[in-house]
């Protein structure tokens, strides 16, 4: 009797590459006895050429059955078989077959009565010259390896004949053998349905065996197989039905006794891959991992159809399959291979930062001298003080005891939470652990050189000249804002400006990895924590990334995630007060200063450029700094003008857009008195507006300069001569005596008092502190004394006095006057051992009162003089009750701590794992290298001679193309050949986001 | 012919121009608009407590019985009493103006060799329940006439205080001055004393660590410290335990003595001193030589100081107490730390008030004389500091004590005086006006209804003079404000 071969071609949606497959099944030259066409109800053409084609049954379907249902709907209309020689033939629409590719396939089976599945050489659709994939198996552990795929044919692999498994489309099967082991398992649609198969036939005693003869070309419409698109939601669901597959296929094959194990597996594991996910910069397929889990783990029925169907055929045990089986070290070596030549092709086309040869180091050791110059005055200290500078907690675990929500120990102490900056200041502490204090001289030390690192960095997205990376940053190391933040001790203000060039850096690139999205969000996290005023302006920025990102919004959705999420504590107590502004007050030790004049903020100067003192310290008055100021940056301001109208007008526009909302917050800031610090009230910095613009400014700057090619270099020199002369005095500052930082001794109390503390940690001293307008003000310092970290905007912006702080300011009161209180139950009740009466400055008040508390100190019997030290008077009270110092509170924080704190944990370690530059996982190479492949062909097809910029040509071949997005590699690989950014190429994508090249990858 | 795409490229690059030209006005605009703009402030005023504190003991001290030195040849620094001082005092309760009885106690004298009479000291405790500390005043008289001492010498009994400015003395020939220092506290006191002339500050290595113990009155020579200063000024420190300042001035003409007088300290630097009441016994004409070598140290006279390092313009009004003559007003440029004597010309007989004007924070006080047939004197009157609300004024006995007003307030004053016994007297002060008005011996008067007052108690008769001012209690006892955060 003769085969009878029966062609089951099942399609939904494919009026696209239907016709090619179509033409293909009629130039067969050994034809199918029947043929059985299958529409999942498309909504396009396809039944319309599907009965065209003149099956011998057609059969319209439901569009929700996948493809062995479809086959199963299929099979059911045909003849029972008779006998082993009636085959079943299983197409896709986008399975076109070459014209021997049957009559190869039949031939297998027909010498070998003992195999009962055949499979095809699956090649590409367009790039026809390489294998899709061919031959399947699975790794002892159960994970599925595709034996071949993404590979030239040159053939290498026709010698391979037994396999454990083959793919869907194309495959050759006996009807009796399809009938016997009932099809594929309804539970798995689409991820590994025929490897399962072929697994049952295995043990059913058959044999499995691939054709290298016959061709089949595949497009992976995800009709036979998943969906290949790299496209985000279609990647994301393949990973996940994937995941859903080998889960399932785990419970179904385990034996009986460990499927409980596995079964309690299934969290645990889907928790430990999904950090595996951000690591491998796939946030996206966390989902799919959980669902996954949870599916396999609620699904019960399926599972056990599935075990009872393969009970029921199967003779042979797992043995007989294990020779087929791919070792999981070979996958390992051949993910490798893979991985390495993908990375090769990747640095063969990315344009490199060239640190030591671009000039950078130099531009770095150069800021270094012109640092040390400045802070000659601060050589060799160990601490600093002075301004906002406060010593940091002695050890690592004091420094992370105050973030989050909880025990407050700042003055008189309360529950509240932390600011978002004491979590930056235990970060940086923790760099130096040994001495958590020499963090800030570190920054000092190093603020120099670092701006200049980070805003040469800052400069490579804009300009490949490493002249003009140079004079970057040089502008922004000479900043007046940075300066400035430098002579007044402001922590916050130096830290803002050394990350804000690298928070560009990584935004600039967000779009194109997932590593640089999370460290944007982990920047402006830094950076919102250092000046919660910059918020605003950098949520606008990111609303416009958003809003232009298109496809890539994902990468940028997230931005803000981090720095919500530590500041989600305070949000809710500012909240509960009703006094939202009090958000944008700044962090640390309060530092007042003195309303900027408008003008004087648009020369980026928060405070005075020092002009007038140095001028007049060396008789010079005929000069008016007023004057010559502003004519000295107006060069730096008319270059990053003309930055509009020359190339790359519209990421200078960004730019200015950016210099705006700095220039914005500035102003606000100017106007916004928030906190205060005893009797003077304490302005939010405006410093750190200024320094968001001026970012905008020098990026105008450079690119404009970068459109002037050969005629930079003179008005560049030029704008930063000018701006050096300009900030002289500002860099004089700690040779003139005019900054407000000095070398410290790392004490900010009496040495007396420093003593006691190293017996009694809580030892409490009462600071009394004469205020200009004639007030006192009295703070409790525990142990030895106030600590950066410890300084909260809770407190410094509180509007209300609880009943503690008024029984402090009565003791305080009357300690300063001849009372008749008996202050020493009082004192002892706050814990109060010591009392430091500080120096009182110029204002004639604050003498009068130093004065008056003085004598009222020196006249109470129970206070005995200690002295004068250097952090002023100093009183011992004589009753030592060690009982009444009083302990932190336990547990604080309460449960709203506890739950705040995770998920800050969570937020920002998820940021961190996606941060880290770890390279792409092995799904992400597979999909590397097939889109590799099919860009490579689309390329060749095309010959276009001129790429057309900005045109969007969809043609029937680009459109089933998806465009390859989605993962690090592949999309590094596309858009740095597209938008030239880094390459010197004129590049006129958005400023901050990188939401055109998304459109030039469809240009394509 | 340009094609196309020629003239596509050209449009294209003006219609990029054009829009750089909008872009860049959009820039000039908005950071134009910003500086002309005033934007509106956003202020959170620091939040602080008002602290009164709890009243405490009331204490007042009298600077003792006059002292002289060398009395005995062979102690030629140590310092003997001579007489008894007779004291007047009284106390009320702040809140209801009830006669309180001070408690009466004794400064031990360890200078004085001849210990008859010490120094008292009064202390009024706080009435239970009471918000406001109780008016305490007292003062002193004493009128000297032997071989080297004479005339009328009074003082105000004062509070101790850790800072405080005596103008007033001098070591010259004939001139002797005693400084008076007495520790009413608990707590041992450390007094530096700064002495300043009319050459500049005066290197006095003894004027510092003056150990004063509680309950004791020390008497320094001003001489040993300062020898040959014709105008000394005095700035008294005192660490620990607080002192009751004052100098005890004598002189002595030829072989008479030329009067005595016990100098109280003066109000504490600042731009306006105010010098309730001056007493001017001998008319000072145009012609009065004020300068140079006929000038006397018997002229009426204002010693100025500055207590900075920068010169200060003084403008020296001085107004009649009564309204009866013209006030004369002078402008005088004083240099910084040297004492100045600065001449009231030309005055008729009467009194006066004096305000001193500077633009820097000035000390100062004034010094008249007397010369007739019942004798030489002459007095100190020191500038004072405002007093609100009420107050109490103790009379010493002696010749026709005057209390000298002084409403330097925005608003006028009616004020009632309520002696100890006897008939409230009602007065009207004008704001800026000021007012005489006799007091009777012995008696205490609780004066009321005024805001900001400077008073001063002089005292004058044939060849007598001397007065005293009189101060609020010490700042030490007024409300602060307490900052917490």
């Amino acid at each position: 009797m003769q085969p009878r071969v029966t062609a089951i071609l099942v399609a939904r949606n494919g009026a696209k590459h239907l016709e090619r497959t179509l033409k293909a099944l009629s130039l067969q030259t050994r034809k199918p006895d029947i043929v059985i066409t299958v529409d999942c109800g498309s909504s396009d053409a396809t039944a319309k050429m599907l009965a065209a084609f003149g099956p011998t049954q057609f059969i319209a379907a439901d569009a929700d059955l996948n493809f062995g249902q479809a086959i199963t709907a299929a099979v059911r209309v045909t003849t029972p078989p008779t006998h082993d020689r009636e085959l079943l033939w299983l197409l896709a629409q986008d399975s076109a077959p070459e014209p021997n590719a049957l009559e190869a396939l039949l031939d297998a089976l027909e010498i070998a009565p003992s195999v009962a599945v055949a499979g095809p050489k699956v090649m590409e659709w367009i790039a026809g010259e390489y294998i899709h994939d061919f031959g399947e198996s699975m790794t002892p552990s159960g994970t599925t390896v595709t034996l071949v795929e993404s590979e030239l044919d040159q053939g290498q692999h026709d010698g391979l004949s037994d396999v454990l498994a083959v793919g869907a489309g194309g495959m050759l099967v006996r009807h009796t053998v399809w009938e016997q082991l009932g099809g594929f398992d309804p539970a798995l649609p689409t991820v590994d349905d025929s490897l399962d198969f072929c697994v049952r036939v295995r043990l059913a005693g058959y044999r499995v065996s691939v054709v290298p003869a016959a061709r089949v070309a595949s497009a992976g419409d995800g009709v036979a197989g998943p969906n290949q698109s790299s496209r985000g939601r279609l990647r994301r669901r393949r990973v996940r039905a994937e995941r859903s597959a080998q889960l399932h296929r785990r419970l179904v094959y385990a034996p009986a006794g460990a499927l409980v194990f596995h079964w309690l597996s299934l969290l645990p594991l889907a928790f430990v891959r999904s950090i595996g996910q951000l690591l491998r910069k796939e946030p996206g397929a966390i989902v799919g991992e959980f669902s996954a889990a949870f599916g396999a783990a609620f699904n019960g029925m399926r599972v056990g159809n599935a075990r009872r169907s393969l009970a029921k055929t199967r003779t042979l045990g797992w043995d007989a399959i294990s020779t087929l089986r791919v070792p999981s070290a070979e996958v390992r070596r051949r993910h490798s291979l893979k991985r390495e030549a993908s990375l090769f092709g990747l640095h063969g086309e990315r344009s490199e930062i060239r640190f030591f040869s671009g000039g950078g180091a130099w531009t770095m050791l150069a800021a270094a001298v012109v640092g040390v110059i400045m802070m000659v005055p601060l050589l060799g200290a160990d601490t600093l003080t002075g301004g906002g500078l406060l010593p940091l907690s002695p050890s690592l675990p004091d420094l992370w005891a105050n973030v989050g929500y909880g025990w407050r120990d700042l003055g008189l102490g309360f529950v509240g939470a932390a600011d978002p900056f004491a979590a930056v200041v235990a970060v940086l502490g923790s760099i130096a652990f040994w001495s958590p204090s020499f963090a800030l001289v570190l920054v000092y030390a190093l603020a120099f050189p670092l701006a200049a690192v980070g805003a040469w960095m800052a400069a490579t997205r804009l300009t490949d000249r490493g002249s003009l990376r140079a004079l970057a940053a040089a502008l922004w190391v000479l900043a007046p804002t940075f300066l400035i933040a430098l002579a007044d001790g402001r922590p916050a203000a130096i830290m803002v400006h050394l990350l804000l060039p690298w928070l560009f850096f990584a935004w600039f690139a967000a779009a194109r990895t997932w590593s640089a999205s999370a460290s944007a969000a982990l920047l402006f996290a830094a950076v919102v924590a250092c000046a919660p005023s910059l918020a605003p302006a950098l949520l606008l920025v990111w609303a416009l990334s958003v809003a232009l990102a298109g496809r890539r919004v994902m990468r940028f959705v997230g931005i803000p995630l981090p720095a919500f999420a530590l500041a989600l504590p305070l949000i809710v107590d500012q909240g509960l007060r009703g006094s939202w502004l009090n958000l944008v007050a700044d962090p640390g030790l309060p530092v007042p200063s003195g309303q900027a004049p408008t003008l004087q903020l648009l020369l980026g100067l928060p405070g005075t450029d020092g002009w007038a003192a140095v001028l007049d310290r060396f008789g010079a008055s005929g000069l008016d700094p007023q004057l010559f100021v502003p004519l000295l940056l107006a060069p730096l301001a008319a270059l990053a003008l003309l930055a509009l109208l020359l190339p790359g007008a519209r990421l200078a526009s960004g730019a200015w857009l950016v210099a705006l909302l700095g220039f914005g917050t500035a102003l606000a800031a100017n106007q916004l008195v928030l906190a205060s610090i005893g009797a003077e009230p304490v302005r939010v910095w405006t410093g750190s507006g200024l320094s968001l613009y001026w970012l905008g400014l020098v990026g105008a700057l450079v690119i404009g300069l970068r459109s002037l090619h050969r005629f930079a270099s003179t008005p560049g020199v030029v704008a930063a001569l000018a701006l050096a002369v300009v900030v002289l005095p500002l860099v004089a500052s700690l040779h003139l005596g005019t900054a407000a930082v000095r070398e410290g001794t790392g004490q900010t109390q009496p040495a007396f008092v420093a003593a006691e503390a190293q017996i009694d940690p809580r030892v409490g001293t009462l600071q009394l502190v004469p205020q200009a307008d004639g007030g006192l003000l009295a703070t409790i310092e525990r142990g030895v004394g106030a600590t950066l970290n410890q300084q909260s905007t809770l407190d410094s912006t509180d509007q209300t006095l609880s009943a503690r702080e008024k029984a402090l300011a009565k003791l305080a009161g009357n300690l300063a006057s001849r009372s008749g209180l008996d202050t020493s139950a009082d004192l002892a009740e706050f814990g109060i051992r010591f009392i430091v009466l500080q120096p009182a400055g110029a204002s004639v008040d604050a003498a009068d009162t130093a004065l008056r508390t003085e004598t009222a100190l020196d006249g109470n019997a129970a206070l005995a003089p200690v002295g004068d030290t250097e952090f002023g008077r100093l009183w011992q009270f004589g009753e030592t009750d060690a009982a009444a110092s009083t302990p932190i509170p336990a547990r604080a924080g309460g449960a709203f701590g506890f739950v705040t704190l995770l998920m800050a944990l969570a937020v920002v370690g998820s940021a961190v794992l996606l941060s880290l530059p770890i390279g792409a996982g092995r799904e992400a190479v597979r999909q590397a290298n097939r889109d590799a492949i099919r860009r490579a062909a689309r390329a060749n097809a095309k010959q276009k001679p001129k790429r057309a910029r900005r045109v969007k040509v969809v043609s029937d071949l680009d459109a089933d193309l998806e465009v390859p997005l989605g993962t690090d590699l592949e999309a590094d690989l596309a858009i740095d050949r597209e938008t030239g950014v880094g390459t010197g190429l004129e590049s006129d994508d958005g400023f901050d986001d990188a939401a055109d090249p998304v459109e030039d990858d469809n240009a394509r | 012919m340009p094609d196309k795409s020629q003239l596509a490229r050209i449009g294209g690059r003006a219609g990029r121009g054009v829009l750089g030209l909008v872009g860049i006005a959009v820039v000039i605009a908005t950071l134009g608009a910003a500086t002309l703009v005033t934007l509106p402030t956003l202020e959170r005023d620091p939040q602080s407590s008002e602290i009164e504190p709890l009243p405490s003991e009331q204490q007042r001290v009298c600077p003792g019985p006059l002292l002289t030195l060398a009395e005995d040849s062979t102690q030629a620094q140590a310092a003997s009493s001579v007489g008894a001082a007779s004291a007047v005092y009284g106390a009320v309760s702040g809140s209801s103006l009830e006669q309180i009885r001070p408690q009466v106690t004794e400064i031990t004298a360890v200078d004085d060799s001849n210990s008859r009479q010490p120094p008292l000291l009064l202390t009024v405790p706080v009435q239970e329940g009471s918000v406001l500390p109780p008016l305490v005043a007292g003062s002193q008289s004493q009128v000297a006439a032997t071989d080297t001492i004479g005339g009328l010498a009074v003082a105000a009994c004062a509070e101790a205080v850790s800072d405080s400015w005596i103008v007033g003395g001098s070591t010259d020939i004939g001139r002797t001055s005693l400084l008076l220092l007495s520790n009413p506290t608990t707590v041992l006191a450390t007094v530096n004393v700064t002495v300043s002339g009319e050459s500049g500050l005066v290197d006095a290595p003894g004027a510092t660590g003056i150990l004063v113990q509680p309950g004791e009155q020390r008497v320094i020579s001003l001489a040993g410290l300062a020898p040959n200063v014709k105008s000394p000024v005095l700035h008294v420190q005192s660490r620990g335990g607080q002192v009751a300042a004052s100098l005890e001035q004598s002189s002595i003409r030829g072989i008479e003595p030329g009067g005595v007088e016990i100098v109280g300290t003066t109000a504490i630097p600042a731009t306006n001193q105010i010098i309730a009441g001056v007493r001017v016994m001998t008319a000072v004409s145009e012609g009065t030589e004020t300068t140079g070598e006929g000038f006397n140290a018997d002229t009426p006279s204002v010693r100025v100081f500055v207590p900075g390092s920068v010169a200060a313009t003084v403008q020296i009004g001085v107004t009649s107490a009564d309204g009866t003559a013209e006030g004369t007003s002078t402008q005088v440029e004083v240099e910084p730390g040297i004492a100045t004597e600065i001449p009231l010309a030309p005055l008729v007989v009467g009194s006066y008030s004096v305000q001193l004007r500077s633009d820097e924070p000035i000390v100062a006080a004034a010094r008249t004389a007397t010369d007739s047939a019942g004798g030489k004197d002459f007095g100190w009157f020191s500038a004072s500091a405002p007093l609100e609300g009420s107050f109490a004024v103790a009379v010493a006995a002696g010749p026709s004590p005057t209390l000298h007003l002084r409403n330097s307030g925005a608003a006028d004053a009616s004020l009632t005086l309520t002696p100890s016994a006897g008939t409230p007297i009602d007065l009207e002060v004008d704001a800026g006006a000021s007012a005489t008005v006799p007091l009777a011996n012995g008696a205490v008067y609780v004066v009321s209804g005024g805001s900001e007052l400077w008073a001063l108690v002089d005292y004058s008769g044939d060849g007598v003079l001397s007065s005293f001012a009189l101060n609020p209690p010490g700042p030490l006892a007024s409300s602060i404000r307490v900052y917490t955060h």
